[in-house]
């Protein structure tokens, strides 16, 4: 019997293994769209992604920082990551969502238009952003290859940075 | 290496508790230099100390603690009398000795202090070699019984220090261990004879045989590790009780019973604000409870459920609101905390400044939360230590006055209401108002102008304006014209309110009003346009309903009469940036905001009501926004912004006054029109046929026309803002919301007070137009109508461009 048990233990354990021999190579990436463009953060800087509910606005701020909203007893920052990449205003819609990030410490809720999808990328699909955009002041970590396109992967600790 | 650490802890949190103590009771014997009561407690905490850090190795602080406890064992013993130069010396050396713990706090270590020089001036006094430090007599005395001293020395050698740097580590912990066991035997034997006895413990059994002076002292410092608070006022007693009989000494234990009847345990603060986090989110949750059960309430008027659910909704409320008072009592510390070293501050200034000064203290058992205790400090000291150089005569003058010689600072706490006050007064020299004026105008504070205009109450306020000050000299106590100005921002920061009043020649009073506690404030909530905002009620002082045409401009500036008063004012629009959609009113409110001693009027739309808010961050992200203290999160879930008083009194001086006045040229320099197209004309009416024939009308114009089937729908795509509209075609007559409700709600909206509404209606009656006019219509259409007659009443309201026809 606990012949039989160590080897369900040691099957369980070389499982387990193998499937962070997976994760190593892999990264997981949520894609959604912003304007006419495909972006990407990674899953595990998720903290959810929530239906737009109303926000208050904040003086004195930038106009891409929409103000502040509610997360369950939480005061939490609003951007709106289309102003924040230049683009028109637009209505939010049916398929907008708040994407609320975590980074340490630092929490905030990006409007998003659109999610797309969860993303297996292998790692070495991923390539350095390009080099017009190095330094280290870009918020694009990379780029991901996938097979008909390509995906901008975002650094989620420079989108959750004051910058005014 | 834990355990060692675990010592370390105790033996500061005791030290310091003791040190605390010391002062107060030093300055009391100086005053009172035979009261051997005090200089025993005096001495027992000199050589506690000295055991304890001897025990962990802590030489230098043993050095520096074993050579004060020789001149207080001279002193306890009468060989030495105390007089204020020695005192000088003994406070120094207690100054080093709180260096020294601060020190090892940090650092673990005692290095890098140099106690060498107050050990010399230490060790002089105690060899009796007082040359400049007092006079002969005492000299002499002190000779004659030097001799006398040092035999007593040789018989206390021997018990008191036993060599704990030269036994091996294990020995080390056999002698803890001895004395935790010895103890722990004590305790019970404690605990038994007090629930035979009750307190009154008169004849207990000795203690084990192995009680010599030496253990018993390392015992009660153990005891005082676990109860600190009364340890240093039962020590002393114990200690003299002991050198006199076997008796006193096991009565020792039995007196200091009542301190381990009261117990406490220490907590660390952290966990404090975690669980006022956790009330604060009770709190948000109950007003939502409450609002929830006002709606039901409502809505199932009369039936039977709706009793029951009232009952739990005041339950639940009422048992929050009793938590929250639970938790922030929790929280509070005695006043005292802080009072305690006032006395030896006193006491140094008077020296330093030759007056003589009294303090005197009351309400130091008032309780304020931790953080403001904490925050409350500094500002006192700058009071304290003006009123002692500006306030207090010297002596002669006092005297020339008609004055007692001794000048009195009285420092007192008490509750009123939800706030706390600390008044700080003196029967010093008083403020001289035209003095503090000239002085302002000398310096560049104010303007003649504003001199002028002065009352004597608002020129005593300039005392905390930065750059002033009432000394001739800059001494090493004040006089920098810095410290009333950093007193009035700490006490701003805490919400607070200073209140200052004075005579000439009779005095001065401070009053300091402090909320009891910062995460849970009472606020004031107003509205403007559709946006709300909290502004914490302690800053408040009235609100008053105005008319616009009270307001006056003076100099670019809203004023306003207030009773006798000239208010200034602003809008909260103006300076949190409020987009101005709905037209103001014929009326607004103004909120008299009250801070220190400046006062200013905030116009708002609405007052909404008083609320119990919890204060929330921004956040990092969001942090430093000028004119907002933080968040609160209300009823409906809803995030509320709190108005930074402080800073918005601030930023009202930049502001201009833009305030009632409405400008439309942004709006016309936005609409360039450069083809037919950029004209947009809504059509409003409920049949698609009518709509259908205004499309067809207009078509031929090459403009843009959007359709609404309804007043509603039509208000709705305005707010939406997606287009805009140069002109508006309505029917009268359509469900939901007719046209004269429409065009009425529309000119409430700023944007639209010029946009031209055209009526489309088979209504033909006077009454009719009229009510048209009225509404705020500028044409009127009556069907049936000729598509060109249509389309050149909409040209001629859009000011349709001739080039495009």
């Amino acid at each position: 019997m606990s012949d039989k048990l160590k080897d369900i233990i040691n099957k369980q354990g070389q499982q387990q293994e193998s499937v962070v021999g997976q994760l190593d190579d892999v990264v997981q990436l949520v894609g959604f769209i912003i304007g006419d463009e495909e972006y990407a953060i990674p899953i595990l800087s998720i903290q959810e992604i929530i239906k737009p509910i109303s926000w208050t606005r904040v003086p004195q701020v930038p106009k891409y920082v929409l103000g502040v909203f509610n997360l369950r007893g939480s005061v939490i920052p609003l951007i709106d990551l289309r102003t924040k990449f230049g683009l028109p205003i637009k209505k939010q819609n049916d398929e907008t969502r708040f994407i609320v990030m975590r980074h340490g410490d630092d929490v905030a809720g990006f409007v998003i238009d659109r999610l797309t999808m969860a993303i297996r990328i292998k790692k070495e699909n991923v390539g350095p952003p390009p080099d017009t955009v190095n330094g280290d002041n870009t918020i694009i970590d990379g780029v991901g290859k996938q097979e008909d396109k390509i995906i901008t992967i975002l650094k989620v600790n420079k989108l959750l940075e004051r910058d005014f | 290496m834990d355990e060692f650490q675990e010592i370390l802890q105790d033996f500061l949190v005791e030290s310091f508790e003791l040190v605390e103590k010391l002062d107060e009771d030093l300055v009391e014997l100086e005053s009172h230099p035979d009261d051997l009561e005090l200089l025993n407690g005096i001495f027992r905490v000199a050589h506690t100390v000295k055991g304890a850090s001897s025990f962990l190795n802590f030489d230098t602080l043993t050095h520096l603690t074993h050579h004060m406890e020789d001149v207080l064992n001279k002193a306890r013993h009468g060989d030495l009398i105390i007089s204020p130069d020695i005192m000088d010396v003994i406070l120094e050396s207690i100054d080093l000795m709180k260096a020294l713990l601060e020190k090892i706090r940090d650092t673990s270590s005692d290095d890098g202090i140099d106690v060498a020089a107050c050990v010399a001036r230490l060790d002089k006094i105690s060899n009796g070699d007082l040359s400049g430090l007092a006079d002969a007599v005492a000299n002499e005395e002190a000779n004659k019984e030097a001799a006398a001293e040092e035999a007593q020395e040789v018989v206390e050698e021997p018990e008191e220090e036993p060599d704990y740097d030269n036994m091996d580590p294990d020995d080390v912990e056999a002698e803890i261990e001895r004395l935790l066991a010895q103890r722990q035997a004590e305790d019970k034997a404690k605990r038994e004879a007090k629930i035979a006895a009750g307190e009154e413990v008169p004849s207990m059994p000795p203690e084990p045989s192995d009680e010599e002076p030496k253990e018993e002292k390392k015992e009660e410092k153990v005891q005082a590790k676990k109860a600190p608070t009364p340890a240093p006022v039962s020590a002393p007693k114990a200690s003299s009780k002991k050198a006199s009989s076997d008796d006193a000494k096991a009565a020792a234990p039995a007196k200091r019973a009542p301190a381990t009847v009261e117990q406490t345990i220490r907590v660390d603060v952290k966990r404090l604000d975690h669980l006022m986090n956790l009330i604060g989110e009770l709190v948000l949750a109950k007003n939502r409870l409450i609002k929830i059960n006002d709606d039901v309430e409502e809505r199932y008027e009369g039936e039977e459920f709706l009793e029951e659910l009232n009952q739990v909704v005041s339950i639940v409320s009422l048992v929050t609101t009793d938590l929250q008072i639970a938790v922030m009592k929790t929280r509070m510390l005695p006043i005292g905390k802080v009072f305690n070293k006032f006395p030896r501050m006193i006491r140094d200034l008077s020296r330093e400044l030759n007056k003589k000064i009294e303090l005197v203290i009351s309400g130091e058992d008032t309780e304020l939360d931790k953080s403001i205790v904490e925050e409350i400090g500094d500002p006192l000291v700058h009071i304290i230590r003006n009123s002692c150089d500006h306030g207090v005569e010297t002596p002669e003058e006092r005297l020339a006055k008609g004055k007692p010689e001794e000048g009195t600072i009285t420092l007192k706490a008490y509750n009123e209401g939800n706030q706390i006050v600390i008044q700080i007064d003196d029967d010093g020299k008083g403020l001289d108002p035209q003095m503090l004026k000239e002085k302002s105008l000398e310096k560049g504070v104010i303007t003649e102008k504003e001199a002028e205009n002065m009352s004597d109450k608002e020129a005593f306020t300039l005392i905390f304006r930065p750059g002033f000050s009432t000394a001739a000299a800059v001494t090493s106590v004040s006089g920098r014209g810095v410290g009333m100005d950093v007193v009035k921002t700490n006490i701003e920061k805490l919400n607070g309110m200073i209140d200052i009043d004075s005579e000439i020649d009779k005095g001065t009073s401070i009053k300091l009003k402090i909320p009891l506690t910062l995460a849970i404030i009472q606020a004031l909530l107003v509205g403007v346009q559709e946006e709300h905002y909290a502004i914490p009620l302690a800053s408040v002082l009235e609100t008053v309903r105005i008319s616009k045409d009270e307001i006056y401009t003076v100099e670019g500036r809203s004023v306003m009469r207030l009773r006798d008063d000239v208010l200034s004012l602003v809008h909260i629009g103006d300076i949190f940036e409020v987009e101005r959609i709905l037209d103001a009113s014929e009326h607004a409110y103004v909120v008299v905001l009250g801070l220190g001693t400046s006062k200013l009027g905030l116009i708002v739309d609405i007052l909404v009501g008083q609320e119990e808010i919890v204060i929330k961050s921004l956040g990092d992200y969001l942090k430093g926004i000028e004119g907002i203290a933080g968040a609160t999160i209300r009823g409906d879930g809803g995030v509320t912004l709190i108005v930074d008083v402080v800073a918005l009194m601030s930023m009202a001086r930049d502001v201009k006054a833009s305030t009632m006045a409405n400008n439309n040229e942004s709006e016309a320099a936005s609409s360039e029109k450069t083809k037919p197209s950029d004209y947009t004309i809504m059509v409003v009416d409920d049949s698609k046929t009518d709509r259908t024939i205004m499309r067809k009308s207009l078509e031929p114009m090459g403009v843009t026309i959007v359709e609404a089937n309804d007043g509603q729908e039509a208000l709705n795509i305005l707010k939406a803002g997606d287009y805009n509209f140069d002109a508006m075609l309505i029917d009268i007559e359509m469900p939901r919301m007719d046209g004269y409700t429409l065009a009425t709600e529309i000119k409430k909206y700023n944007r639209y007070k010029n946009l031209p509404l055209i009526a489309v209606t088979s209504r033909t009656s006077k009454s009719d137009r009229m009510r048209g006019v009225e509404s705020g219509m500028v044409e009127y259409i009556t069907k049936p109508y000729s598509a060109d007659y249509l389309a050149s009443v909409v040209q001629r309201n859009v000011n349709f461009k001739s080039e495009f026809l």
